[in-house]
């Protein structure tokens, strides 16, 4: 403590200004962040009346913790979780399969083409979802699969996310080569190699891929909304959305924010839970990309 | 649990497919007499090369041949030419406002979503006391899922209630009809979505900050150069990588606007994203030709833009070997 009190105090008179608009920024930008998370809580535990009363009433008085259960049992609810819940489970074990294993053999393999293969990998990432959607619709169609949760995570055993492939790739690409030719000295086949000795290497991407991959799945929204169509197979994402209501009728406001509380709740706890990755995953998105 | 077993039984035959493909391909290349290690490379990177073809290399062209044609996912396509496009163009009254709003949107969103949170990032890329709580609570804006946080907004700009028009109503603003008058409805989408972006744009401008050489600041402070002329002589050109490609992803990201409009649903009169329009022509109407056309025509327009961002990049973006060449000079 000492010392950074003595750093404080040499800090000059223009230096000390600057830090008090530094915290005045902060603080603004942060009010601005938090009002509306705080507003989502406030309003989830308001009576129908409290709603709309003007001015606004920041806390409800009382709360009304039913609001909880009444919102969860005004749609089949805990259906939509469980139905999310399988999706992720589904897509986020496949993904992080063959990711892996393509990414391992972009990184410890050559053969002709692999360079403009790879490039062709990344500028998918720049291709906009919706020139392949029409297509894609009419192949799952063909299959016979519409309606079913196939066209949400069966191509994710194809590897789909070009982002994480080239994360991963960076990855392998930093586990020192010695350790492969030591193993096939050994004469260990490719799959007890890459099993024993890669996998415990790159260990945390594979944590931040899966963490990354579960938001991704558990907040889909487009592909439910265009490939489900019986209710019964709902998302969450996508039973919120029915459950707002008609173009013209107004949501009930309250249910709704418990609905949108929940939908946040997953990807809060991964946040606070695993900081690191999220923050280590965001940046290398925009350095290296 | 019945509504599961069959996507599951699929999902569990899916990777057994793909293994018997890979290896395949494998025994393919070797007649071809590749050595062992390039077949097995490809035959690894294989189910990435068939889902690519299957859906998306193929599907693109597929697309565009859709574009030509009247097609309602049933029967038969039937060509029409340039029919879809000349219809769009001059016979279609939601195409142009589409257009319209969809670019609004990413020209207005641009500067204040990449140069708002450089200044943010600069300001805060200071080691001051607290400095952790506020990052945690700047990138929550990143995490949150767009469906939730287009939920909270549609209500915080509700017109008869919400708190936006409370705020306003304190400095003497009368209650403002955000979603229902069309003139409203693109500034509330600007402030979304610049909430929305405001945190991860942050967190990679910060990341760029602190990889910039300390060496070079002192070095400049030793000759004496103010601290804005640090910023406009070393800042800048050292983060300027980092800047293109914000500019880019954000550019090819709001151009993609879908799932919060659709939550938010303002009147039919502010016009329609592109994304929403190939879907409602789509997908609702199973006009599958001219919403092909559509997706085409938007995908031309993020082709062209993204080409000219990066046309223009050479004048003001520095790549790290050049820097790497002025310091070996010295």
């Amino acid at each position: 403590m000492g010392s950074s009190v003595a750093v404080i105090q040499s800090k000059s008179r223009k230096e000390k200004m600057m830090d008090f608009i530094v915290y005045i920024v902060l603080i603004t930008v942060s009010a601005i962040v938090l009002i509306p998370l705080f507003w989502m809580i406030s309003t989830a535990l308001k009576s129908n009346a409290d709603i709309y009363a003007w001015p606004p009433e920041w806390i409800p008085k009382p709360a009304h913790w039913e609001n909880f259960r009444n919102a969860w049992n005004a749609m089949p609810f805990s259906t939509f979780l469980l139905n999310s819940l399988f999706i992720v489970v589904l897509g986020v074990t496949a993904e992080v399969i063959s990711e892996t294993v393509v990414a391992y053999g972009f990184a410890r393999y050559s053969f002709p083409g692999k360079n403009l293969i790879f490039i062709i990998l990344l500028s998918t990432m720049m291709l906009p979802s919706h020139v392949t959607l029409i297509p894609t619709y009419i192949i799952w169609n063909r299959l016979g699969l519409l309606g079913e949760f196939d066209p949400l995570v069966l191509r994710a055993w194809t590897a789909w996310g070009p982002f994480y492939i080239f994360l991963m790739r960076q990855f392998f690409m930093g586990v020192p080569k010695e350790l492969d030719d030591a193993a096939d000295i050994d004469g260990a086949p490719l799959v007890q190699k890459f099993v024993k000795i890669m996998l415990p290497q790159i260990r945390p991407i594979i944590v931040a891929i899966a963490i990354f991959a579960f938001r991704g799945y558990f907040n889909e929204f487009q592909g439910p909304l265009i490939y489900l169509s019986d209710k019964s197979k709902y998302t969450m994402t996508l039973g919120m959305y029915f459950f707002m209501g008609g173009v013209n009728e107004p949501p009930k406001w309250n249910y709704l924010m418990v609905i949108a509380l929940v939908i946040t709740l997953p990807s809060l706890i991964l946040y606070f839970s695993a900081q690191k990755y999220f923050i280590e995953g965001i940046t290398f998105s925009g350095l290296k990309s | 649990m019945e509504r599961y077993m069959g996507t599951f039984v699929r999902w569990l035959l899916t990777p057994v497919g793909l293994f018997i493909l890979g290896l395949g391909l494998y025994y393919l290349m070797r007649l071809f007499r590749w050595e062992k290690q390039q077949a097995t490379g490809l035959a690894l990177i294989s189910p990435w090369l068939f889902g690519f073809l299957g859906f998306t290399a193929i599907p693109i062209f597929y697309s565009l041949y859709l574009s030509f044609t009247d097609f309602s996912l049933f029967g038969k396509e039937k060509w029409v030419g340039l029919g879809n496009f000349i219809k769009l163009f001059t016979n279609d009254v939601e195409f142009w406002p589409s257009v319209r709003i969809t670019l609004s949107y990413a020209i207005f969103t641009l500067p204040v979503g990449v140069f708002g949170s450089l200044l943010v990032a600069l300001l805060i890329n200071r080691e001051i006391k607290g400095i952790r709580i506020f990052r945690t609570i700047l990138y929550l804006t990143a995490i949150l899922p767009d469906t939730a946080v287009a939920i909270i907004w549609r209500q915080l700009f509700n017109g008869e209630t919400g708190l936006i028009n409370f705020f306003l109503s304190l400095f003497g603003v009368n209650k403002i009809d955000w979603f229902g008058n069309p003139k409203y409805v693109l500034p509330a989408f600007v402030i979304i979505s610049i909430w929305g972006i405001f945190g991860t744009n942050t967190i990679i401008f910060l990341a760029s900050l602190k990889d910039v050489p300390r060496v070079l600041y002192e070095a400049a402070e030793i000759d004496g150069a103010s601290g804005f002329r640090r910023f406009v002589h070393i800042t800048i050109p050292q983060i300027s990588s980092v800047i293109l490609v914000q500019v880019v992803m954000s550019l090819i990201g709001s151009l993609q606007m879908f799932t919060v409009a659709q939550f938010l649903r303002p009147t039919t009169q502010a016009g329609l994203f592109m994304n929403q329009l190939v879907y409602t022509r789509g997908f609702t109407q199973l006009h599958m030709g001219e919403a092909s056309a559509i997706a085409w025509v938007l995908f031309v327009i993020i082709l062209v833009l993204t080409l000219l961002v990066f046309r223009t990049s050479p004048a003001w973006v520095h790549y790290e070997t050049e820097v790497k060449d002025v310091k070996n000079a010295r």
